[in-house]
């Protein structure tokens, strides 16, 4: 299997594996903070609203770390695709391209809702694949272990509904 | 303290990009049951982060020497409920939060409007937060 970017070969599941569980540790041995990418969103919130939900301690106190963060993501998706053969925009989407189709207009809506389910999934579970399936996993946190179920459970079931009865 | 988070999230952004972990195939193929590939990094990430995380428990100082402090998540019912919608939103647009913003990075543009749904679900949360917190038995604010 090839990547949808530059059809490139990915790099070997241990060796990224590896670098997530080291810069995992670093966080939280540099500057004592818990891996959580989810909070993200709430911290972009809380830039532009009052509401009192975005301004507790949990959110504001990590903003410092998690905003300089986050643009590091995009950073790093951009030096990839840049350095792998020229950053370009694009609209390709591999099997859903294949599959679905849609349109232009049908897959930014597609990609919307599945955004709307992300943002008050993980708000609502207290966290996402890095908070819980990495570190709260790690740590031993049973709130970790029954969310990671339920998230490889919700997607488990929505992508055989959409590749194997729908599409 | 600014410049090293972001050289942090830059590396971290640059191996989800390579490695699949943000690539809308691989993630239908690792719901599908049809490639190890995700399963071997979050696997291995969470085996290599475990003992660290022991280790670094039991030496219990940060490298400035002040303790280690790790908030424990709450266990609720928004834990089954909000897991299952965000697996079906990662399904949907075959990236989670952090690779949300990798791909649009990465300069595929329907990310934009992921990433514009999920600022809009996390709004939706704080909005109806005191009704979700009665519902789901929430932490109180």
């Amino acid at each position: 299997m090839i990547l949808i970017l530059h059809g490139l070969p990915p790099v070997h599941w241990a060796a990224a594996g590896a670098v997530i569980a080291i810069i995992t540790l670093l966080l939280l041995f540099l500057a004592n903070k818990r891996l959580g990418l989810s909070t993200g969103f709430e911290d972009i919130c809380s830039l532009v609203t009052p509401l009192p939900h975005f301004q507790r301690k949990a959110v504001v106190s990590g903003r410092g770390w998690r905003l300089p963060f986050l643009a590091g993501l995009l950073l790093g998706g951009f030096l990839s695709a840049a350095l792998a053969g020229g950053w370009s925009p694009t609209l390709a989407l591999g099997m859903f391209d294949q599959r679905i189709g849609f349109g232009v207009a049908g897959k930014f809506a597609w990609m919307f809702a599945g955004g709307l389910f992300i943002g008050f999934g993980t708000r609502l579970g207290n966290g996402c694949t890095s908070g819980h399936g990495i570190f709260g996993l790690s740590n031993l946190e049973f709130s970790s272990l029954v969310t990671t179920v339920a998230f490889m459970l919700g997607g488990i079931v929505t992508t055989n509904l959409i590749y194997r009865v729908l599409f | 303290m600014i410049l090293l988070y972001a050289a942090l999230g830059t590396i971290f952004g640059f191996v989800l990009s390579r490695s699949g972990a943000a690539d809308y195939n691989f993630i239908q193929s690792m719901f599908l049951f049809t490639s190890f590939q995700l399963y071997g990094i979050i696997g291995t990430a969470v085996a290599l982060t475990l003992p660290g995380l022991w280790l670094l428990k039991k030496y219990g100082r940060t490298i400035g020497g002040t303790p280690i402090t790790i908030d424990m998540k709450p266990l609720n019912r928004g834990n089954v409920a909000g897991g299952l919608l965000f697996g079906v939103g990662w399904s949907m647009a075959g990236m989670c939060p952090g690779p949300i913003l990798v791909n649009i990075g990465e300069g595929k543009l329907y990310a934009i409007a992921a990433v514009a749904g999920a600022l809009t679900g996390a709004a939706l949360v704080g909005v109806l937060y005191p009704r979700l917190q009665k519902a789901f038995h929430l932490p109180k604010m």
